[in-house]
């Protein structure tokens, strides 16, 4: 496929409708919307349970591709048994892309996630982060990061902080199954669409994680979700990179990072956070900045 | 591959949709607080509206972006993403 260059180039159709019942200004309902451009409508969609769910409602749906509902355990697996049915049909043209939740990729679909990719099953699985279980009303999973507030880690008197425990390294830990694994952003929506297409052209498994800003948990005016999808990548909350043969490169790089408070300030889930708190956020951004500068170029995982 | 070329017989009440995209018929026009409205003088054709509207309730044609009432939530992502002021939001029932 060739490479978009601007948005301009972003193909005109959509295999993607409106009339769903995900929230306005929902960020992972954009994700697919913009993915299907690339993808088409011979795709098959694995999704798990989640907010993506309420996509297609029975007898509607905006989707011009095929979607199969799974449990929230297994959409890998579900996917890896649709390739290999294809294969076995001589149909290989066919795009197997699960699109789940990151509950179902960090937590509880993790164990089949990491089968399929160990195996290099010739699938693209997309996880839509929004940083939390949002279709239950948004309780902490190991991809919440430090400091945010959720149904099951509120900030109070004797827990100011919120969330403590330190989100996952998914990337590193994709990046570590020897797989094609990428970052991706709604801000930048021509990074993220190249990445799909180079995904699409493997003979592979490869792993791509958009953040997907989601209004309702996350707390903010529905028009924002550009805005604070963009913030995340300058203030490096959200970094854009790449790991392919355990070979780190980093997309888009800044001299400077943006100070992480201007992306706590916009959201609710952050509000009352204490300064030391945002110090540690702060830390542990640098850090990780620091890694990414680091090893950009060389071997990572 | 067509649906009668699968070696699968189905299973009865099993629910299956077979007009794509058929929920663009649903209205969720009555969501929105506030509408969008384009301005065509000052629009640069520069797709950003279109390409960031997470209902696809903004079609893209030769003449700019034109945006589906029935499908449009009423987000404002438009209106805040368009260098140019060319979107605009307006009361709902005003
Ligand atoms: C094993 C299991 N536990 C709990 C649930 C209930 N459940 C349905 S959707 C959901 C949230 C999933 O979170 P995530 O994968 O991040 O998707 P999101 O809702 O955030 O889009 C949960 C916990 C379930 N369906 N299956
Ligand atoms: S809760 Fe978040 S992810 Fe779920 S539909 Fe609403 S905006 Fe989208
Ligand atoms: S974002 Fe503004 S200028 Fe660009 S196409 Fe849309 S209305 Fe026109
Ligand atoms: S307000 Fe939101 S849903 Fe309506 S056209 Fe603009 S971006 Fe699309
Ligand atoms: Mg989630």
């Amino acid at each position: 496929m060739q490479e978009f260059k601007s948005l301009k180039d972003i193909p005109e159709q959509d295999y993607f409708t409106g009339g769903s019942s995900t929230c306005a200004g929902c960020g992972p309902s954009l994700g697919l919307k913009l993915a299907l451009k690339v993808l088409g409508p011979e795709t098959i969609i694995i999704n798990s349970a989640g907010c993506m769910t309420l996509l297609p409602l029975y007898p509607n749906t905006p989707l011009k591709a095929s979607w199969i509902h799974n449990a929230i355990e297994n959409a890998a697996s579900t996917a890896a048994g649709a390739r290999h049915g294809l294969d076995m049909l001589g149909d290989k043209d066919m795009n197997v892309v699960v699109y789940a939740g990151d509950g179902a990729t960090y937590d509880i679909g993790f164990a089949s996630l990491s089968a399929a990719a160990a195996k290099n099953e010739r699938i693209i699985y997309i996880c839509y982060n929004n940083q939390s279980y949002g279709n239950t009303g948004f309780q902490w999973s190991t991809a919440t990061p430090y400091g945010s507030e959720t149904k099951t880690t509120p900030r109070g008197k004797e827990n100011p902080t919120g969330t403590t425990v330190v989100n996952k390294d998914m990337l590193k830990i994709m990046g570590a199954h020897r797989v094609y694994a990428a970052t991706a952003s709604l801000a930048y929506p021509v990074d993220f669409l190249n990445k799909l297409g180079r995904a699409k052209e493997r003979d592979g498994f490869s792993y791509i994680e958009l953040l997907g800003a989601c209004t309702a948990g996350w707390n903010y005016d529905p028009r924002l979700t550009i805005k604070i999808s963009k913030l995340a990548v300058r203030c490096g909350m959200w970094p854009l990179y790449e790991i392919e043969h355990g070979m780190l490169n980093l997309n888009k790089d800044f001299s400077e990072l943006k100070p992480v408070d201007e992306f706590l300030n916009m959201q609710g889930r952050y509000r009352a956070l204490p300064p030391n708190g945002v110090e540690r956020l702060q830390g542990l951004i640098n850090e990780h900045w620091a890694e990414l500068k680091e090893y950009n170029g060389q071997r990572y995982v | 591959m067509r649906e009668e070329e699968i070696p699968y017989k189905g299973i009865e009440g099993i629910p299956i949709i077979r007009e794509p995209g058929n929920a663009a018929k649903v209205n969720r026009g009555s969501w929105r607080l506030v509408r969008p409205v384009h301005h065509r003088d000052k629009c640069t054709r520069c797709k950003i509206c279109y390409i960031y509207c997470p209902d696809a309730a903004i079609n893209w044609t030769p003449d700019g972006p034109e945006i589906n009432l029935t499908s449009c939530k009423g987000c404002m992502i438009c209106a805040e993403e368009c260098p140019t002021g060319a979107m605009t939001e307006e009361k709902e029932g005003a």
